[in-house]
């Protein structure tokens, strides 16, 4: 058989070549320049952490716009009216089976309304800001079971079950405590202060903000919540609702609730599962993916182009030795073969340097400090499957690296590479 | 252009011949030729009753292992290896057992007389020193024939003659073939058989002294 080696393939001379290109490999390693040997192996080490820290930002927050969208959007699964419905009727009954379902950890119903609010700092008419936004309602008691709004309240408190002239914002919505979004929003409005809500049948009530929470989740900062009672009160309904959110334990894809779901009797209404609810996010995955996948295609170049240079220079420089080797017997591929592993070694310790880097140095600090993103506070997300490709991808490249320039100088005559 | 015609040369088992001529004679390509780190384009080499010039390229490298040994003028030992491990290398190259290539590389150093030196570094070793290293490494493989291309160029005269010796003993205790290449007249007196070569053909032979 033949290998890119030009040689028979044996596996016992296979294994002795390895066992003397392994002996020349590492008294080249622990004989040889130690400066180059750690300037080498620092630029393996810093392109495999290129590669891995880019892919695990995206992935952070890849993640962490999913986790959001879960625990303080839409929880994992969403009901709605039917199509031709503007409610879901029977809902105390809905909930109670719901909530017998396995897998189930709660459910909360909330009601929807468009409404205009009101909001005059001054009290004088002078500088109204008015702007229109949907208005929901839940029950405070049933909701904390369901999302985690409660636990990012950045100022105030949140809405307790008999609160009714009361209201709590997202921070988008009340342009203050450093909102991204202020042009759109009430521009400053504080928790103590007034606002007035025309819901769109025509209904208007005066609120104070209770609170103002921040969970860096656009589609979460930009509600306004009231009570359940509140809501019925505005709209003159009783055991209704817009949604029914329910959250489950994850032992199962949130799909197979549906069926379960469908099975217990709701027929009409629309069922749907988190991630219906964020298609951008889903084009951001895509976008994110593609650049990944050029941030490794640029990193394992780097490290590859690294690897090639110290090769390259190393058997140019001993090409003479080489054609000696070759002179005293020793077969092609014995030589190449110590290359590649020399170069395979390099990318070896280069990516358990930068793994020992990355779990004892970059991810306990990007716990610590994450970073503020539009969807939220992101940290470092390794993901096995990425850090295998990375892995794989820079031996492979490693070996290339080691092969093409060792092959280069042994196709050489051995008395042009002994005597120039 | 050719670099050596009409050589018909026998060299016997256990004969020292030396190779002589000014520079540009052929006498270094004679030796590529018969060493086969050159290809030969017309005429043949028959080395044991083998034809070498029809073994492949592998065949060639594996035939030089086991029957060639070679010492350059410029030593051409392996720096990150001590003394030992160079000359271990032929042996670890034809799959001896660790054990059995240590033994046979340590019973080549003590035949140089460098025993006491096995551990040190290349770089550690004097010219002579290494030379002779590098003829115990050519020849702990119990190669059939030893080539060596001027061997003493780079030596003093002490070192030359500690060489020269060398090659001379081996050649009477194991019956060793040599094939040298010099020009220097005063190593005449250490050949069986001097080989005078001028315009790529064999102006005379003689036997020294």
């Amino acid at each position: 058989m033949k290998t890119p080696f030009g040689d028979r393939f044996n596996l016992p001379e296979l294994g002795n070549d390895l066992r003397v290109a392994f002996f020349l490999v590492f008294k080249a390693i622990t004989r040889g320049n130690k400066y180059t040997l750690v300037l080498t192996i620092l630029v393996t080490t810093l392109a495999f952490i290129n590669i891995i820290f880019t892919s695990s930002i995206m992935n952070g927050a890849i993640s962490k716009a999913y986790q959001q969208a879960q625990e303080n959007y839409v929880s994992n699964i969403v009901i709605l009216p039917a199509i031709d419905d503007k409610y879901i009727s029977q809902v105390r009954q809905l909930k109670t089976s719901i909530d017998t379902l396995p897998g189930v950890i709660s459910c909360s119903s909330r009601y929807s309304q468009s409404g205009l609010i009101r909001y005059d700092p001054e009290k004088d008419n002078l500088d109204v800001r008015e702007k229109a936004w949907t208005i929901k309602s839940f029950n405070p008691e049933e909701e904390i079971k369901v999302t985690s709004l409660q636990n990012y309240m950045i100022a105030g408190r949140y809405l307790e079950e008999g609160d009714r002239d009361q209201v709590i914002m997202g921070r988008e919505i009340s342009g203050g405590y450093g909102a991204s979004f202020q042009i759109s929003s009430l521009k400053g409005a504080k928790v103590g202060e007034e606002i007035s809500i025309t819901y769109g049948n025509g209904v208007k009530r005066d609120y104070k903000i209770k609170g103002i929470y921040n969970t860096y989740f656009p589609l979460a900062d930009l509600n306004v919540f009231i009570t359940e009672k509140e809501m019925e009160s505005v709209l003159g309904l009783h055991n209704r609702a817009s949604e029914v959110l329910i959250k489950t334990d994850g032992s199962v894809p949130e799909r197979v609730y549906i069926d379960r779901l469908r099975t217990m009797g709701i027929e009409q209404e629309q069922i749907n599962v988190w991630m219906d609810f964020i298609g951008y996010i889903s084009g951001l995955t895509q976008t994110f993916d593609i650049v990944k996948n050029i941030v490794t295609f640029i990193g394992l170049l780097v490290a590859g182009v690294t690897i090639f240079i110290v090769i390259f220079i190393a058997t140019v420089n001993r090409r003479r030795q080489i054609g000696i080797l070759k002179a005293i017997g020793m077969k092609e591929r014995i030589i190449i073969l110590s290359y590649i592993l020399q170069a395979a070694f390099y990318a070896f310790l280069g990516i358990v340097a930068g793994l020992i880097f990355i779990h004892i140095g970059l991810v306990p600090y990007f716990i610590r400090n994450p970073l503020p993103m539009p969807i939220g506070l992101v940290s470092l997300a390794l993901v096995r499957s990425d850090m295998a490709v990375a892995i794989i991808s820079m031996l492979l490249v490693s070996v290339v690296a080691g092969f093409i320039p060792s092959w280069m100088v042994t196709r050489q005559n051995i008395i042009k590479a002994i005597w120039g | 252009m050719e670099a050596l015609k009409d050589i018909d040369l026998q060299i016997n088992q256990g004969e020292f011949v030396g190779i002589m001529g000014p520079s540009g004679s052929g006498k270094s390509t004679l030796l590529h030729m018969l060493a086969l780190l050159d290809d030969v384009t017309a005429g043949t080499i028959i080395v044991d009753g083998t034809d070498v010039e029809r073994l492949s390229s592998i065949q060639k490298t594996h035939f030089r292992l086991t029957k060639f040994g070679y010492v350059f003028q410029e030593y051409a030992l392996l720096p990150e290896l001590n003394a030992l491990e160079n000359v271990c290398l032929p042996l670890m190259m034809l799959g001896a057992p660790a054990r059995e290539y240590r033994r046979a590389a340590m019973e080549m150093m003590e035949t140089v007389g460098l025993s006491k030196r096995a551990k040190h570094l290349i770089s550690q070793m004097s010219g002579g020193e290494q030379q002779r290293v590098a003829i115990a490494r050519a020849l702990v493989n119990h190669s059939r024939i030893l080539f060596a291309d001027e061997p003493c160029a780079n030596l003093d005269t002490k070192n030359s003659g500690i060489v020269m010796n060398l090659l001379r003993r081996l050649c009477d205790e194991r019956e060793q073939t040599i094939i040298m290449v010099t020009h220097e007249p005063e190593h005449m007196q250490f050949a069986d058989r001097i080989i005078w070569i001028k315009d790529g053909m064999i102006e005379k032979e003689e036997k020294p002294g």
